[in-house]
């Protein structure tokens, strides 16, 4: 294995982020909560980004232990035409959704990189933003999706900790720790504007987990600094054929976490999804949390047919609907934001201007 | 304190020196001694018969361990300062440049553009560029893709004495580098040098502060050990000052008691 | 007796025989070779070939050494 780059294993400047998420930090939760609702504040003001999830494809490769769409899974496998993908959008954006995430699993002949920036191409036509959130991929396929209309990525690491990454993901192209590591740096590479991090919450240790990604987004911020930067929070929840998290994290240490983050990367979008409760979701909202996926269907299309009967890829636990959850958002005093974005500045971005 | 490096080039002092403005080359140099500095500026100037104690290159090198860094100033665009520092390369010897140009008299305000154009081109040559800036993070993100060794935001114009004026621009650019921070202009007393360390900036220079102080050599020493005492603390891990707002109707309550 | 040309050294005129080098040049204003640099027209002379570096009739000479600066 290789050993890690110098920017993962070294630490500068994260003493108060350590302080912050400490088994005996010196901070409570509560003071916390009032710096980082202060920075929300000033920063994001009272708005809260939506997007809501499509997944294109549940084909994958590979064989993760957590996860409903492992390759040795029995769920039906499917993936959407063209068509049907215009269908689904039809049926988000009469939700009021202009923001969308498209999902596949791991790269698949069923569902490759061509298929993907068709179906990119085919969002970016009805979606003011449109993020990917699928498998690693090379600065050139970067950067062709960036010209098909992709504006952001989103790829988690699961965890930073190689060793319990080598156990947990068992076969396929996601074996690769390194690969996966160096993909939020390829995507900004190629010309993608924003990348999304997260660790799986439950797969290790969290505290060094949240440290490690801790650094990873202090790294591409300083070496991709035009680049638009998220972390997303996944807590690993119910599934077909359950995984037992052997590191729980709980609700307090999840809150630690995010307003950790937010204090310490004042700039950097926090999303929750779905996954979480609506009692969670609506106390993190304006106190750390400015993003957030809405109305969520975790299976492979799912808003164009309700009806669908497949398991998705995790439970979803807040499963108001739009206009519920909307709602809850003005109640908080906070403005649910569904367009945040101008379509005419998708295409790749120009970092190298000038060499 | 531990050395900095810029280049393939290790200092074991994180105070730079310029060497202007002194009532005489001789207390110039009695103030680099002192200081303890290993890297000093200096300017390019026409030689004149009349006055052939102006050169420094030879008392200056002469010093055991001081590299010369020549600046540009003089020049008031990017043509010029090139000029100048390729002039200035054949003369010391030394890879290090700092890029100075400054076309308005008043203020002595770095000019970003010129000094971006000029800052490439060198970079490209070879030159270890320093540049002299705006304390702008945008531009200090610029130069570092163009191949700088270091940037050199203001602390306030040079010779005003106005100290950090630009901190909270200074703390950005020093969260966000990958290269060298390098204070320049503007510091007038040691303290200020202590604070700009403590931010965490990787070095500072001083020119005016020290050239007219009541006593130039003292003043450099002073200066030499606040520099240090600001990187001791820096490294040692500064307390936190207390920001941390309480509500005034609990956050939390949602979450209910620790599982 | 050799011909004398004017040249301007350091914005000012300057007279020397023709044929002179920037070496003689050096010598005759009394500068050290080592801590000057010399231009002509822009173009940098450096010490190794000052000796064999001809200076012609107009020729716009900069001497320059390294004096305070910040």
């Amino acid at each position: 294995m290789n050993p890690l780059p110098e920017w993962l294993s070294a630490g500068h400047d994260e003493t108060r982020f350590r302080a912050m998420l400490s088994p005996d930090s010196p901070y409570t939760l509560e003071q916390l909560a009032g710096e980082s609702k202060a920075i929300t504040l000033r920063r994001f003001g009272r708005t809260m980004s939506l997007y809501a999830p499509l997944y294109l494809s549940n084909h994958c490769s590979s064989g993760c232990a957590y996860c409903g769409f492992a390759s040795d899974r029995k769920t039906p496998r499917r993936r959407l035409e063209q068509e049907e993908i215009r269908k689904e959008l039809g049926a988000m954006k009469r939700l009021g959704i202009s923001d969308v995430l498209l999902l596949t699993g791991e790269r698949t002949k069923a569902a490759d990189f061509d298929y993907l920036r068709t179906s990119v191409a085919t969002a970016a036509a009805d979606m003011q933003r449109v993020t990917v959130e699928a498998f690693p991929m090379s600065v050139s396929e970067y950067r062709e999706l960036a010209e098909a209309g992709c504006t952001g990525i989103t790829i988690y690491q699961e965890t930073y900790d190689p060793l319990r990454y080598a156990e947990l993901h068992r076969w396929g192209p996601k074996k690769d720790f390194r690969e996966r590591l160096e993909t939020p740096s390829r995507a900004l590479e190629g010309g993608i504007k924003t990348a999304g991090l997260g660790v799986l919450l439950g797969l290790a240790d969290p505290q060094e987990d949240a440290l490690m990604l801790y650094r990873h987004l202090r790294y591409l911020g300083k070496t991709y600094w035009r680049a638009g930067l998220s972390v997303s929070f996944p807590r690993i929840r119910p599934q077909t054929g359950s995984y037992e998290p052997p590191f729980p994290v709980s609700d307090h240490l999840l809150a630690r976490m995010i307003f950790a983050f937010r204090i310490a990367l004042p700039d950097v979008e926090l999303v929750l999804s779905t996954r979480e409760s609506p009692a969670f979701r609506d106390g993190m909202a304006g106190i750390g949390v400015t993003r957030m996926s809405i109305a969520s269907r975790t299976t492979v299309g799912g808003y164009h047919d309700a009806e669908s009967s497949d398991r998705g890829q995790f439970d979803v636990f807040d499963d108001r609907t739009a206009e519920a959850f909307c709602n809850a958002l003005r109640d908080k005093n906070i403005e649910p934001v569904f367009k945040n974005w101008e379509h005419a500045y998708n295409g790749p971005s120009h970092m190298e201007a000038e060499k | 304190m531990d050395s900095l490096h810029i280049g393939s080039y290790t200092f074991s002092s994180r105070l730079i020196l310029g060497t202007g403005k002194f009532s005489s080359s001789s207390v110039m140099l009695e103030a680099v001694k002192a200081s303890g500095t290993q890297l000093v500026t200096v300017a390019l100037r026409r030689f004149n018969r009349e006055q052939p104690g102006d050169d420094l290159f030879t008392p200056l090198t002469s010093i055991p361990g001081i590299t010369l860094m020549p600046n540009t100033s003089g020049a008031s665009t990017a043509a010029e300062a090139v000029q100048a520092a390729r002039i200035a390369r054949e003369l010391s010897g030394s890879p290090f440049i700092k890029v100075e140009i400054h076309p308005n008299p008043q203020h002595l305000m770095p000019d970003p553009i010129e000094t971006y154009e000029a800052s490439k081109i060198l970079a490209k040559e070879g030159f270890l560029v320093m540049p002299y800036i705006p304390a702008d993070p945008v531009l200090a993100k610029r130069l570092e893709e163009a191949g700088c060794v270091s940037v050199m935001p203001l602390g306030s114009a040079i010779g005003s004495g106005q100290g950090l004026a630009t901190a909270e621009m200074l703390k950005i650019i020093i969260r966000e580098s990958a290269i060298p921070v390098i204070v320049d202009a503007g510091l007038r007393s040691p303290s200020e040098a202590a604070l700009a360390m403590e931010m965490g900036c990787d070095a500072v220079l001083v020119n005016s502060a020290v050239a007219v102080a009541g006593n130039p050599p003292v003043m450099a020493e002073a200066f030499a050990e606040a520099v240090a005492a600001g990187r001791k603390a820096f490294a040692a891990g500064i307390m936190e000052k207390s920001g941390i707002a309480v509500a005034t109707s609990p956050l939390t309550s949602f979450l209910g008691t620790e599982a | 007796m050799s011909q004398m040309i004017t040249i301007q050294v350091n914005g000012e005129s300057f007279t020397l025989p023709a044929g002179s080098s920037v070496s003689n040049l050096l010598a005759s204003i009394g500068s050290e070779q080592e801590s000057v640099a010399t231009v002509v027209n822009d173009q940098i002379v450096r010490p190794d070939n000052r000796a064999s570096f001809r200076l012609k009739k107009g020729d716009r000479v900069e001497i320059l050494i390294f004096a305070g600066g910040g």
